[in-house]
């Protein structure tokens, strides 16, 4: 077990090295000044100079990647463009609502999510399976930015039962688990659920249908034991896929979040992303896209590791 | 305002005055849902356009000289701020002297005094003041090009220096708010010691102060959540007693898509919202809400190609299209929110003029002047004008230029729409009409602010200007602009520059190197517990003399 | 927006016998569920080719009088959009971007991947190991994310989108390419063939493309729907299709600004998505379970 979970987390650490790279040179492939946030559209050439210059934008690109990775290794992303302000709070601050959205959304779908899949394998070809099934590929064919729109148009616009947007009073700085934030917190995480709740719902259906077939349940399920029995013993065979899968849908739903944030308002790692997009901020959306990427790196090692834990029939490297 | 934070307030206040028996105070929350995606910057020089200046300038900071924002109808123009008054030296029109307000002090305690206003010039003019702030040079400099650098003369004097005459000078200098150096100071010596490099210093005071500003204005930096809010409380000292705050509390919520901004004041969530969506409006009206619109310093145009070829070197043509457009209608089709341009400025303006070019609705006598000049209905004028589909001060450009183009079919006009991107259309402004860029375009539409004279005018009507240098895209200018414009440039006095300037006003909307279509009218929506607003004819808007009914 | 694979490679463990495609064929016929997809797929392919028969109006004609005119006006069934243009004509001209820019990039990474994943597959050794590590870094990435730092860092634009979009499918398809070649290469007719001295190419035409194409193409088809969500997500977020173009992300972007004043309106252009996005996942779906592959 510790042999293969040192072997996982040496085989990340290359992964992880690329995924540097890819960010930074993501970045800086970008046609366009980095300065245009700060520069006056009639800005001189002097003082363009003396700007790049002060923000190192001068160097070379090894040197700029370096300083970055090396600064980036203690902790240090740098300081936004735009702002001035450490990128390295800002994205944290950001990643902590955005984990509040996709928690939430993730306990939603995957409650829902297994609840259908797992009434929809234990009576395959029932209508409850095929309405099951058809929720589960509406789940993952929705448009998730539209789902939110319509949502809001429902919810707030025509009934006005949720506020449309915004992370409750007082931002997240003083976000709380009460009903005046959470009602903040209802359209975003359903809308976001959706995704989770159909794959989640598929997959659960497939392995419960898949674990009914084998003899020795369906010996038991010919006893009429259908009962606690069958039922533990279907839980526990689909439980550590169906984790897993979760695992690997809120990596998804925290680097995916930017549709859903956009339309809510909701100030998270993806509203973050859309702004350093459209400011053109270099450091923060450097920042910002390594830290995702580096989140979804080691939940999928998390994920790897734990699953093998629970199947040692997993770890063959 | 349905914050729990207000609550929690409230409450305490109650409970205070149940112990104490004074009088219930509740605090009053003034709360802006604002277009811009980020908080703009709070350390003084804010970015985010004029909406920065709006909303953390303006209410924080004051300048040298204010824009007087206390009149709906007559137009804002330049008052005494910190400075009660300024002279230029006769003797060598460069140099500036600048008499201070006495007894001003910053939100820290500290004297607003001669030393805090070189400080505040050098803290983007001389990259070698330990307090150098690099990224406030690009939203300051450009609105003061000819300032150089500053001097005192004695507690409450100091003298500015620029490049060349320029009698803009007081204009710009509404735009150099003044931050406390005696607060910087103490956030730089804050700084963690394991910070050596001065210059990363000098950056973590500017952070730490955007966070705790000090400013002289009428309110003071409380809160600072960034990209979610900002919080200001009134500041009960402010030393004009006429702007003094009422309101306990206004906080700042960037909400940058349109939508989101009208749910949350439909909801309850902010009590102000700026550039409602159109749509909206009358949904927004019909729940109570209240809709203030003023024309704003802003043209929304046309601006002519001069090159060679050009099919609007004639003039008869330039004067036919600005008859040809029923500004009327299209004001009616924008649901009322455009204002009708009579010029780059209007009458009872100081620049105005009295042009001897009316821009009216006539289309016989734009029809007359087409078939002066030659063209007719078999025989139509084949213009091309670039555009782009969005972009700040642009309006609905799509719809407006679909308007336009129909409005002067009728006159002969055969135009021709190239749609592109904003930021590029925003580049090729400054090429010019000759750059592969502009794709052999007559006419370029970008709109733009006309407060300073230099903004409104100078730049696109004289030679000095020509592209890349600024924005006279179509190489407009002779020797008569440029001397009207030296004179403009050096009358010192504030009546005779003015008069320099509606000279050279009338001669622009003479010679026509526009199509004037539209002013922005800058709509915003408030709740009506919102009170006491005066929304001027300018970008700005005056939060302190505002009152909030609980 | 991951799609299972690991079920796919468990296909091309055995080869097909003959028949084995008319078998597949009839199965899907008995499908209707499918075969309906298929038939609005293919009729919104066919709606997006014709376009300028089947669309009433023209699409960017439009006129301040008529701006948003609700669902239902007359001559006008389901409306017409902020600048006046009818809603129909826009959303029938909108499938040809909207469908161009969703299975384009599937295409291309199919493609591509299905290249890079049978050459590293057949190839084996340190070839494979290097190329799917380097894969493995593009993997890394969560697909929106992917896709929208890419096309944010080249800015707006159609090919920057369809870029964008390319890159993001190429290391799956890849994958799975990689994964169904190497069981197939383990084959003990392909041992012989390889012994026989046959070249590679051979093989790989002969008797890999044969077996490895199929699944490959089922994978794919299921990233119809993803791509066609992201694709419009893109334009919805200004990083795509540039307005006066009629796209749906696009329209559902501009006409969110009208959802106070016509709701329904502002929600056509995303049923048009789903509509798409839905047909091809149970079209896809249909297919797998045609062909035997494991849900």
């Amino acid at each position: 077990m510790l042999i293969f979970t040192a072997r996982r987390i040496a085989y990340t650490i290359p992964i992880m090295l690329g995924v540097s790279l890819v960010c930074f040179a993501l970045v800086h492939i970008s046609p366009g000044d980095p300065l245009v946030s700060i520069l006056p559209p009639d800005a001189s050439v002097e003082l363009q100079e003396q700007l790049m210059a002060i923000y190192g934008f001068d160097r070379s690109y090894p040197e700029q990647f370096f300083r970055w990775l090396g600064r980036a290794l203690q902790g240090d992303l740098g300081n936004s463009i735009a702002t001035g302000r450490p990128v390295t709070s800002e994205v944290m601050n950001a990643v902590g609502n955005t984990l509040i959205l996709a928690v939430t959304a993730t306990i939603i779908g995957f409650t829902l999510g297994g609840l259908f899949g797992f009434v929809a394998g234990f009576f395959r070809d029932s209508w409850i399976d095929k309405l099951a099934s058809t929720l589960a590929v509406v789940g993952v064919s929705v448009p998730h930015y539209w789902l939110g729109m319509v949502l809001v148009i429902i919810f707030s616009v025509e009934l006005g039962w949720f506020p449309a947007t915004g992370a409750g009073p007082g931002g997240s700085s003083q976000w709380a688990w009460d009903w005046e934030h959470m009602s903040h917190l209802v359209l975003p995480a359903v809308t976001m659920s959706v995704i989770p709740m159909g794959i989640v719902a598929r997959t659960v259906r497939a392995l419960v249908a898949d674990i009914l077939q084998q003899e020795f349940v369906t010996g038991l399920r010919a006893k009429g034991l259908l009962d606690r029995g069958v039922l533990a013993h279907v839980i526990k065979n689909a439980a550590p896929t169906a984790l897993a899968v979760m695992g690997l849908q809120l990596g998804y739903l925290l680097g995916g979040s930017i549709l859903i944030e956009t339309v809510f308002s909701w100030p998270g790692t993806g509203f973050l992303l859309g702004q350093a997009i459209f400011q053109r901020d270099l450091p923060l959306l450097q920042g910002t896209i390594l830290v995702l990427a580096m989140f979804f790196v080691i939940l999928n090692l998390v994920v790897d590791v734990v699953q093998s834990a629970l199947d040692p029939r997993l770890q063959r490297g | 305002m349905r914050t729990s934070l207000l609550r929690t307030t409230a409450a305490a206040a109650l409970a205070a005055t149940m112990t104490l028996a004074g009088p219930a105070l509740a605090e009053t929350t003034l709360t802006i849902g604002m277009t811009a995606a980020d908080i703009p910057r709070t350390s003084g020089q804010p970015d985010q356009g004029f909406e920065g200046n709006r909303f953390t300038g303006i209410p924080m900071y004051d300048a040298l000289t204010h824009w007087d924002l206390s009149s709906e109808t007559d137009p804002s123009v330049v008052i005494p701020g910190l400075a009660t008054e300024w002279v230029v030296n006769p003797e060598d029109p460069t140099r500036w002297t600048f008499t201070l307000r006495e007894g001003v002090t910053f939100h820290d305690g500290s004297p607003f005094n001669a030393e805090a206003v070189v400080w505040n010039v050098e803290k983007v003019l001389n990259d070698a003041a330990p307090h150098f702030a690099p990224d406030q040079v690009g939203a300051t400099t450009s609105r003061m090009p000819t300032l150089r650098s500053a001097s005192v003369i004695d507690e409450y004097t100091v003298e500015l220096v620029t490049s060349q005459p320029d009698a803009f000078l007081p204009l710009n200098m509404t735009m150099l708010f003044m931050a406390s150096p005696t607060h910087w100071q103490a956030l730089y010596d804050a700084v963690d010691a394991s910070v050596t490099d001065p210059a990363e210093r000098a950056a973590a005071a500017w952070t730490a102060f955007a966070s705790d500003p000090s400013g002289t204005g009428p309110f003071m930096g409380d809160l600072l959540v960034p990209r979610e809010r900002f919080e200001m409380v009134r500041n009960p000292n402010y030393w004009d007693p006429a702007r003094t705050p009422t309101i306990d509390r206004v906080v700042l919520v960037p909400l940058p898509d349109a939508n989101a901004r009208t749910a949350a004041l439909l909801s309850g969530q902010v009590d102000w919202i700026e550039a409602p969506a159109p749509d909206a409006i009358p949904r927004i009206v019909a729940e109570g809400n209240v809709i203030y619109s003023n024309p704003q310093p802003h043209v929304w145009p046309w601006q002519f190609s001069f090159t060679e070829d050009s099919p609007w070197l004639d003039r008869r043509v330039r004067h036919a299209a600005n008859l040809c457009v029923n500004r009327e209608e299209l004001q009616v089709l924008l649901g009322g929110y455009m204002g009708i341009p009579q010029g780059t400025v209007n009458e009872g303006h100081p620049w105005w003029g009295n042009p001897g070019f009316e821009i009216t609705y006539d289309p016989d006598a734009a029809r007359a002047l087409m078939a002066e000049a030659g063209f007719g209905p078999d025989n139509p004028l084949e213009v091309t004008v670039q555009t782009s589909a969005s972009g700040s001060g642009q309006m609905q450009p799509v719809t407006m230029n679909e308007y336009v183009q129909q409005s002067l079919s009728d006159c002969f006009f055969d135009v021709t729409l190239d749609v592109i991107e904003w930021n590029t259309l925003f580049t090729n402004w400054r090429q010019g009409a000759l750059s592969d860029g502009s794709r052999g375009a007559d006419a370029i539409n970008v709109s733009f602010a006309t407060m300073d004279p230099f903004f409104a005018m100078v730049r696109f009507v004289s030679t000095q200007t020509f592209p890349p240098v600024s924005n006279n895209w179509g190489y407009f200018g002779n020797d008569e602009f440029d001397a009207l414009i030296a004179e403009a440039r050096t009358s010192f006095d504030g009546a005779e520059r003015d008069a320099a300037l509606a000279r050279l006003h009338a001669r622009v909307v003479e010679e026509a190197p526009f199509l004037w279509v539209a002013n922005d009218v800058g709509p915003r929506a408030m709740s009506p517990a919102v009170g006491g607003v005066v929304q001027p004819k300018s970008w700005f808007i005056d939060i302190a003399p505002m009152t909030m009914a609980e | 927006m991951a799609v299972a694979q690991t079920d796919i490679e468990t296909l091309a463990t055995a080869d097909k016998p003959r028949g084995y495609w008319s078998g597949v064929g009839r199965r899907f016929l008995k499908d209707k569920v499918a075969v309906a997809a298929g038939c609005v797929a293919g009729g919104l392919i066919l709606m997006a080719i014709f376009a300028p028969w089947v669309a009433p109006q023209d699409p960017f004609d439009g006129t301040m009088i008529r701006r948003l005119s609700p669902i239902g006006t007359e001559g006008y069934p389901l409306g017409a959009d902020e600048l006046g243009r009818d809603m129909l004509s826009r959303l029938i001209y909108g499938a040809r971007l909207s469908l161009f820019m969703g299975v384009t990039p599937v295409l291309i990474a199919f493609v591509i991947g299905s290249a890079i994943g049978i050459a590293a597959g057949y190839a084996g050794g340190w070839v494979n190991s290097i190329t799917m590590r380097v894969l493995d870094v593009f993997y890394a990435f969560p697909s929106v994310l992917l896709a929208i730092a890419i096309s944010g860092a080249l800015g707006a634009g159609i090919l920057n989108g369809l870029l964008s979009l390319t890159v993001v499918f190429i290391p799956p398809i890849a994958r799975v390419a990689e994964s169904v070649t190497t069981a197939v290469r383990k084959l003990e007719y392909i041992e012989a063939a390889r012994a026989s001295g046959a070249s590679a190419f051979t093989i790989v035409r002969a008797h890999v493309l044969g077996n490895v194409l199929g699944p490959i193409f089922v994978y794919a088809t299921s990233l119809i729907s993803v791509s066609m969500i992201l694709a419009a997500g893109l334009s919805f977020l200004g990083l795509g299709v540039s307005p006066p173009n009629p796209e749906w992300g696009l329209m559902l972007n501009t006409l969110r600004n009208a959802i106070y004043v016509q709701p329904w309106l502002a929600a056509l252009p995303g049923v048009m998505i789903f509509l798409t996005s839905i047909s091809f996942n149970m079209l896809s779906d249909g297919l797998r379970s045609a062909m035997d592959i494991k849900q």
